[in-house]
């Protein structure tokens, strides 16, 4: 999803600024509504499925994606409302690409990226909130306010940025969890349930982990302060979800250097820091673990199955950064138009109906906000994935009660499930409650915070010519010499033959 | 107003656009950036920030140290397969050129990932060696770029000169390095320029092959990433002046330059 190549966009921008960026404009009827949305790579189902191979048989009815989620919002909301909307789809590859892609004047009205670039584009007054409307739960149309998962919702509403909670302006679209994937036969699950392990000599050049700050930096406070996270104390503490966070979110100059220290020292243990390749690394065998996204990790863990190659999921013990990507609405597209807000609103809205938010799980691998309300589809399409056969032995009992109640429920969704799968995609995709204790939010960081961690993270990655040894230089040194040597001679003797 | 005359000259237009639109207008904007802060303001922080700070140095003199050592290795893999190619008496020369020059008709990307593999069974861990894998990766990539210049040099030296030498009393020995190697200068020198200067910024190949330090390219993208484009514009800047007078220095021929250039 996060393609490498894509960084190599940020530059081909730079150097065609100038040729404007306004998207061809269709031909727009009168009564017809553009909508302008712009999401992840891979991140919506784009339909095509094989009827006989890849129905979802729930008792509340059969899900197959024949047409796109696009196509078919299109015919659902002419249908409904009797208005006729164009999508135009486009894709952006990190969060960074879709901050700069808005820099430069691309002018989108829906957007999905991860909560902090929200956050960021909620300081810098970029967004408009979304309507009462729609989160109002008489409409039955209002799919997302029906059916977003309590403890999901519970997050967006009461974590705020400058006063504000984050569901004001983001619909949550899907969340996971950091951790690491690891092969089981080489390290045991306490082995690997750590954030040092990157560290660890023992796998020296055989871990790799995320090329990215974020997840750089709140790997390495995990490994810090491991003993401090771990510790009973610090767990039994009344106060331990807010705690968390803020060990989890120091960026006073003592822990950036610690971090840079310690990244320097990671960098020189790990296999490599990775955009991409981590998967396909981990599936060959090539690395022994893998510090993955837990949709990632669906993934890389489904294909390794298909080689009868066994991989697990584990969460460190120390703690996990969960994360969301959510839709959001750009002022610069839809403000002052109320008719394509409502459409936009309607796209958020039809993405989370039930059956469409298990077309976008089943397709993408990642785990949707959706737990459906009402329609037990979502909970269905769950035991469907991962319930026991019936015959089955050495299964356990799995509560997703806090994902699909909330709390204060009646604890009732827990269901029988082979015991392997809470190391493995289950696990993974929907992590159990008490592992979700150790869950938090990895806030926004303000520019003066942003930028110093990315110079920590500059330093991190670059030679720094203070490294270089003396040897080096006289190498160095005497190379040019020679080459201006030859370079003079040779000028001169063309000149001796041109006399 | 005059009327529009169609002439050899109009057939200049489609380029000159091109080049005002795509090269010229893009550069200007990259020299805005450069010297501009975030206010807009005219400043020349970025590039005594560039010069000050160890790390866009380090990563300076590691790009010029990788792209350096990728010359040289190609050069010498070059030289004695281009000079063999030119001088053979073989009929299916041809066809031997081509062989050399296929590897650049696949995708880039995909040789790279072919590349990674054959390593891997080579090193066992390809993590192990950075440095050696960015030199193996990029020589992969740019050797027909020094094979062919050479080449075409080589075979269109004139063979009286040669003969002269010969006749004149010089063995193989000395007339190789009197007459045929000064004469194909013109072709390293473009071989070296068009080996060196992309083997600098080509970051792909280390991120591909597991080297996680910065050359410049991914310092660039690095910076664009963190949203300062100022900074990424100098170094992009700072970039082109050292390509620029790269190519002065090494520019004397730029007739045979372009010779060299037009096979490709």
């Amino acid at each position: 999803m996060r393609n490498i190549l894509k960084r190599m966009l940020v530059l081909l921008l730079a150097a065609g600024m100038l040729v404007p960026a306004a998207p061809a404009k269709a031909a727009e009827k009168p009564g017809k509504i553009v909508l302008r949305v712009c999401n992840w790579e891979e991140y919506i189902d784009e339909g095509g499925w094989d009827p006989k191979e890849e129905t979802i048989d729930l008792e509340s009815g059969a899900i197959l994606g024949e047409k796109s989620m696009v196509e078919d919002f299109e015919a659902w909301y002419y249908d409904t409302y009797g208005i006729e909307v164009e999508v135009e789809y486009s894709t952006f590859g990190t969060n960074e690409d879709l901050y700069n892609m808005l820099t430069i004047g691309d002018v989108y009205d829906l957007v999905c990226p991860s909560e902090y670039m929200v956050m960021k584009l909620m300081a810098e007054d970029k967004l408009v909130p979304l309507s009462d409307n729609f989160f109002n739960t008489e409409d039955p149309n209002n799919f997302y306010i029906n059916g977003v998962s309590p403890y999901i919702q519970n997050i967006l509403a009461t974590k705020e940025i400058n006063g504000e909670a984050w569901g004001k302006y983001m619909a949550g679209y899907m969340w996971g969890v950091t951790g690491i994937v690891y092969n089981p036969d080489v390290l045991s699950e306490e082995e690997a349930a750590t954030w040092t392990i990157v560290n660890n000599p023992d796998y020296y050049r055989q871990i790799t982990i995320k090329d990215n700050v974020r997840d750089s930096y709140f790997m390495a406070i995990g490994a810090l302060r491991s003993e401090l996270l771990t510790s009973e104390s610090f767990k039994g503490d009344a106060d331990y979800p807010k705690r968390l966070e803020n060990v989890m979110n120091d960026t006073t100059p003592e822990t950036i250097q610690k971090v840079q220290d310690f990244l320097q020292s990671v960098k020189n243990n790990v296999y490599s820091f990775e955009t991409d390749s981590g998967k396909a690394d981990m599936i060959t065998g090539k690395v022994v673990a893998n510090y993955q996204w837990s949709g990632d990790a669906v993934y890389t863990m489904d294909q390794a199955d298909e080689d009868d190659y066994t991989l697990n999921f584990v969460i460190p013990r120390e703690a996990t950064n969960i994360y969301f990507d959510g839709w959001a609405m750009l002022k610069s597209g839809v403000e002052g138009d109320s008719a394509k807000q409502h459409a936009a609103e309607a796209f958020i809205n039809f993405c989370s109906r039930p059956d469409n938010a298990v077309r976008n799980m089943y397709y993408i691998g990642y785990t949707s906000v959706i737990a459906g309300g009402k329609d037990s589809r979502v909970y269905e399409y769950l035991q469907w994935n991962y319930g026991a056969e019936e015959d089955e032995e050495d299964v356990v009992e799995y509560d997703v009660s806090y994902f699909f109640e909330g709390e204060g429920g009646e604890r009732s969704h827990v269901f029988e499930v082979p015991e392997e799968q809470t190391h493995r995609q289950l696990g993974a995709q929907y992590p159990s409650g008490e592992n979700l204790e150790r869950a938090s939010i990895m806030i926004y960081f303000d520019a003066d915070q942003s930028k110093a961690i990315n110079r920590m993270w500059i330093n991190v990655r670059c030679y720094n010519a203070n490294d270089i040894p003396a040897w080096a230089w006289i190498v160095g040194g005497l190379a040019v010499v020679l080459l201006g040597v030859f370079i003079v001679r040779s000028r001169i003797n063309k000149k001796k033959i041109g006399a | 107003m005059q009327k529009f005359r169609f002439s050899r000259k109009s057939l200049g237009i489609p380029y000159a656009l091109y080049l005002i639109l795509f090269v010229v207008a893009p550069l200007l904007v990259l020299f805005y950036y450069a010297f501009t802060n975030g206010e807009g303001r005219f400043t020349v922080a970025n590039l005594t920030g560039f010069f000050t700070d160890p790390n866009t140095m380090g990563t300076l003199l590691y790009s010029l140290a990788v792209a350096f050592v990728t010359t040289m290795v190609c050069l010498l893999l070059a030289y004695p397969t281009a000079y063999i190619l030119a001088t053979s008496k073989l009929r299916m020369k041809g066809v031997l050129v081509m062989v050399f020059v296929m590897p650049m008709w696949i995708n880039f990307s995909l040789r790279i990932t072919a590349l990674k593999e054959v390593l891997n069974l080579l090193e066992g861990n390809l993590a192990m060696y950075p440095f050696l894998n960015a030199v193996v990766g990029m020589t992969y990539d740019f050797l027909p770029f020094m094979i062919l210049p050479i080449y075409t040099t080589i075979s269109k030296l004139d063979g009286s000169l040669r003969e002269a030498a010969m006749d004149l009393g010089a063995n193989e020995a000395q007339t190789f390095l009197k007459i045929t190697l000064p004469l194909s200068v013109p072709g390293i020198i473009s071989g070296v320029s068009m080996v060196f200067l992309p083997a600098m910024t080509n970051y792909v190949v280390l991120d591909m092959l597991y080297n996680s330090t910065y050359i410049m390219g991914s310092l660039i993208g690095s910076y664009f990433s963190a949203y300062d484009w100022h900074g990424g514009s100098m170094i992009a800047l700072v970039l082109l002046a050292i390509i620029c007078i790269f190519t002065l220095l090494m520019g004397g021929d730029s007739e045979e330059n372009a010779r060299g250039g037009a096979l490709l």
